[in-house]
């Protein structure tokens, strides 16, 4: 859609670096053909930009070379999984290396009596899962790309997923992992043990969108596979019923392992696309799971179906076999793409805000969309107030239309700040909300961030024009800085 | 005597570093006092204590959310927790000794229920810290996901004051669970304790203790406690006794589980006369650390958190003690853990013996970025 200017910055570029790149790592590990780069311009999001060269890795030992070569040349690096990101982060902004870790996929070590699994970057999240289910064991962070998002892009933005309410994001789930520093250094971190002496660097170092190192291994904890699951599919005429639903489900000490919310919008997306069996004609509906042991499951379910009628819940449906939950999940994993029926494209908002205000910001959503005359679909996880407004449009109305639509995000934004919440809650920010930072951060907030970044990164040549502000498309947010 | 500050708000705090930075005043951090063992004593030119920054900040019932001052008593913030039915689950050592919210982020002191409902780095949504260069800055935020910047909610957990002091913090809470029970069974071998542990562990029944302790005459009791609604809660008793019958071993119900754990939580403090050795270990390697301990000193007192891979040991055999202490800090680490010195009564311990941990190199440029003039706890971490 737009391509972001390119940032001159001193340092080998184009054909010469791709070049040297070749004779570096051996021409079997770059891509540099025009074709070939096209593909590696985009991710999930809306920006995009074309790499100079893209170096696939076979090991550890290529990305520190890699990295040596880059600190020497000036040359930016940018890792990318699968490039399902939804705020641009694999996006090579200022141009120089993307690293893609198609080639670093497998999982070195299923450690089943110490409840851990080893795992190369690029290892699909969903076949971690799957190679781990006959142990009676998985990984629990399940975002909805969970069949081609990677580990290490997981890692990278603290993915989380429809069951992250119960059981914690990526973050959570990450004991150990090896990086390659700017300069080439290769350092690891944690191990398979919970803690190790001296600052959590593994803590810090989740989450920070690749702009503090190369994630080249990484050691998760796998979870044992709940004993058994209730599904349950309530349809309420309001969205405000839906949301104090919510809200009366935590509030009577209930911890489901899924709450998810879907507007009338989106349920009738997705009835058109996948046929999940959503009805109609309801204002919202929610996706409860609970699981864990069958013991009282059946017990807990009732609880909430009490609680949900008491909120005007017009239909409940259990799901009472795997194909049955299947479906109904199948319509919320599937519930973005399902909106191709609705748009040619969306801008999805990824903000958080404490459960309480979700019948208030909801409403703000709505009249946000009817002042810029623009559809807006809600698809979230409403236990952990994590919204997912998708806002439609039609990109070859060209860069004007996508303006608007980002400022009709940004207002979105700045009510989930005004109401004590977050700009992102999983899928980061990039180069999509690095403007956005100075509305939840103060300057000295961020100065502190600074430090964090400096220490790992020095040269300044990991993923540049992410998370921070960047002064050349950030001018409007300078007042707001002062905050 | 090292001069004493104790400021009221989290600006006169950072005030107070930027001075002692200015002067190169070393500082020391006391909350309840309850850490003062940890880490080399060394005195400092000034104490820093945290009592005048008390008190609930906000707390929001409904959305499970409490942000609290730093110097605010554990015991304290969960009474008051409780007369809204709710709880912070963290079960720390020391509570009962005034052990605050801020020691505790401090020292990222957790207890038994670490694997049931996380550890402080999984329950901490914020903190506010006050720096030496004399800013407060925010990391985190009040809502339960946030992914915007860098997790520096993280840096602090378990930083012992190092790179700043942690005045206030927001917390997820839960509901108090309506049952809460707790049995135990004894075995002859660590062996057997930590298998039976290990198989309760790969089921979906959640734990909110699976504590290994070696008791007064040599045996390996395992004790079990759950909480939540009474079926589940019913459910993990029974495995119990299904697998302690498997190794013809019976179960003893505990009437009150907290006065139950409550000495095993403290075996932290019990080094009068001893050395209490704290390792944290890949789950598997439990028990083969346990008989290490055992091999070292026959009446050591051995309690682990076998859901989490966290062992305490007292070595109370005088003779030897310190070439005891030592080759059990390098048994972790060949088990592929790591391990420090909790408390020692006797002298002639280096606190985290043995290599620097990896990464010291990071480590080093983030305290000298956060504390250039290295006042802040000096000899209190890993890093010296």
């Amino acid at each position: 859609m737009t391509a972001a200017p390119a940032i001159a910055r001193a340092g080998l570029r184009g054909a010469e670096l791709a070049g040297a790149l070749r004779d570096l790592l051996g021409p079997e590990k770059v891509l540099w053909a025009r074709e070939d780069l096209l593909l590696y311009e985009y991710d999930g999001a809306v920006d995009t930009a074309t790499p100079d060269a893209v170096v696939l890795p076979n090991e550890t030992a290529d990305v520190a070379k890699l990295a040596r070569f880059c600190a020497e040349h000036a040359v930016p690096l940018v890792p990318r999984g699968a490039g399902t990101g939804l705020s641009g982060g694999a996006i090579p902004v200022e141009g120089g290396v993307v690293i893609s870790f198609a080639r670093m996929s497998r999982i070195l070590e299923l450690d089943v009596p110490n409840l851990r699994a080893v795992v190369q970057p690029g290892l699909v999240n969903l076949h971690l899962s799957t190679a781990a289910a006959p142990h009676g064991l998985y990984f629990v962070p399940d975002p909805s790309s969970q069949k081609a998002c990677t580990l290490g892009g997981n890692v990278a933005e603290n993915s989380g997923g429809p069951h992250t309410l119960a059981y914690g994001v990526t973050t959570n789930h990450v004991t150990g992992l090896e990086l390659v520093l700017s300069d080439g250094t290769v350092v690891r971190l944690g191990g398979k043990a919970l803690e190790y002496d001296g600052y959590d660097l593994v803590g810090t170092f989740v989450g920070s969108e690749g702009t503090l190192g190369i994630v080249t291994e990484i050691t998760v904890k796998l979870t044992p596979l709940p004993e058994d699951k209730r599904t349950l599919m309530a349809a309420f005429p309001t969205m405000d019923d839906a949301s104090n639903t919510v809200s009366a489900i935590i509030g009577a000490g209930i911890v489901p392992s899924a709450i998810e919310m879907m507007d009338q919008l989106s349920t009738q997306a997705v009835e058109a696309s996948v046929g999940a069996g959503y009805p109609l004609d309801a204002g919202g509906i929610l996706l409860v799971e609970v699981d864990g042991v069958r013991d009282g499951l059946d017990d807990l379910l009732e609880r909430i179906e009490t609680i949900c009628r008491a909120s005007h819940a017009q239909e409940l449906r259990v799901a009472t076999t795997a194909l049955e939950r299947d479906k109904l999940w199948a319509g919320r994993k599937g519930a973005f793409a399902a909106m191709g029926r609705l748009a040619s494209d969306y801008y999805v908002q990824d903000g958080v805000i404490p459960r309480t205000k979700l019948p208030q910001v909801l409403r703000h959503i709505i009249a946000v969309g009817e002042r810029y005359g623009l559809r807006i679909a809600n698809v979230f996880h409403a236990g952990d107030g994590n919204l997912h407004p998708l806002i439609m449009f039609d990109g070859s109305k060209g860069p004007a239309e996508l303006e608007r639509v980002r400022e009709a995000g940004r207002e979105i934004l700045e009510m989930c700040i005004a109401v004590g919440g977050s700009i992102t809650g999983e899928h980061g920010v990039g180069m999509e909300k690095n403007c956005y930072m100075p509305l939840q951060y103060s300057p000295i907030d961020m100065a502190v961030m600074r430090r964090v970044k400096e220490a790992f990164d020095p040269l300044g040549l990991m993923n540049p024009g992410k998370v921070f502000p960047t002064p050349g498309r950030c001018k409007e947010f300078s007042i707001n800085a002062a905050r | 005597m090292p001069h004493v500050e104790r400021p009221a708000t989290a600006e006169a705090c950072a005030e107070a570093l930027r001075a002692c930075a200015d002067l190169r005043h070393t500082v020391r951090v006391r909350g309840g006092g309850t850490k003062d063992g940890l880490g080399t004593r060394r005195e400092t030119d000034v104490v820093l204590e945290t009592a005048g920054l008390d008190g609930i900040v906000d707390h929001v019932p409904e959305d499970l959310t409490v942000t609290v001052r730093a110097g605010m008593s554990f015991a304290a913030l969960r009474d008051a927790l409780a007369a809204h039915g709710q709880f912070l689950p963290l079960d720390p050592p020391h509570v009962a000794r005034g052990a605050t919210v801020g020691g505790i982020i401090a020292a990222n002191s957790n207890g038994f229920g670490r694997y049931r409902y996380g550890g402080v780095r999984d329950l901490v949504l914020g903190v506010r810290a006050a720096l030496p260069d004399g800013a407060v800055a925010r990391a985190g935020g009040r809502v339960v996901k946030n992914v915007a910047g860098y997790d520096l909610n993280k840096l602090f957990i378990g930083s012992l004051g190092t790179l700043g002091v942690v005045v206030e913090a927001t917390f997820k809470i839960l509901p108090v669970p309506p049952t809460a029970r707790a049995a135990s069974a004894t075995f002859a071998t660590p062996g057997d304790a930590f298998a039976v542990a290990g198989a309760l562990l790969r089921t979906s029944l959640r734990p909110t203790a699976l504590v290994v302790e070696r008791t007064a005459d040599g045996r390996w009791r395992l004790v079990i406690a759950a909480a939540g609604e009474a079926a589940p809660v019913e459910r993990a008793m029974a495995e119990l006794r299904r697998a302690a019958a498997a190794r013809g071993t019976a179960v003893e119900a505990i009437d009150e589980p907290e006065a139950a754990l409550d000495p095993l939580r403290e075996i932290v403090d019990l080094a009068d006369g001893g050395v209490v050795v704290r390792a944290v270990l890949p789950l598997s390697a439990q028990a083969a650390f346990a008989e290490a301990a055992t091999g070292v000193d026959r009446g050591a007192r051995v309690v682990a958190d076998a859901a989490s891979g966290i062992a305490h040991v007292q070595l109370r055999d005088e003779a030897g003690i310190v070439v005891a202490a030592d080759g059990l800090l390098a048994g972790a680490r060949i088990l592929g853990g790591s391990a420090r010195i909790e408390r020692a009564a006797v002298a002639g311990l280096d606190p985290f013996g043995g290599p620097e941990p990896s990464g010291a190199f990071l480590m080093r440029r983030l305290k000298a970025a956060f504390d250039p003039t290295g006042i802040l706890e000096p000899a209190r971490s890993a890093l010296g």
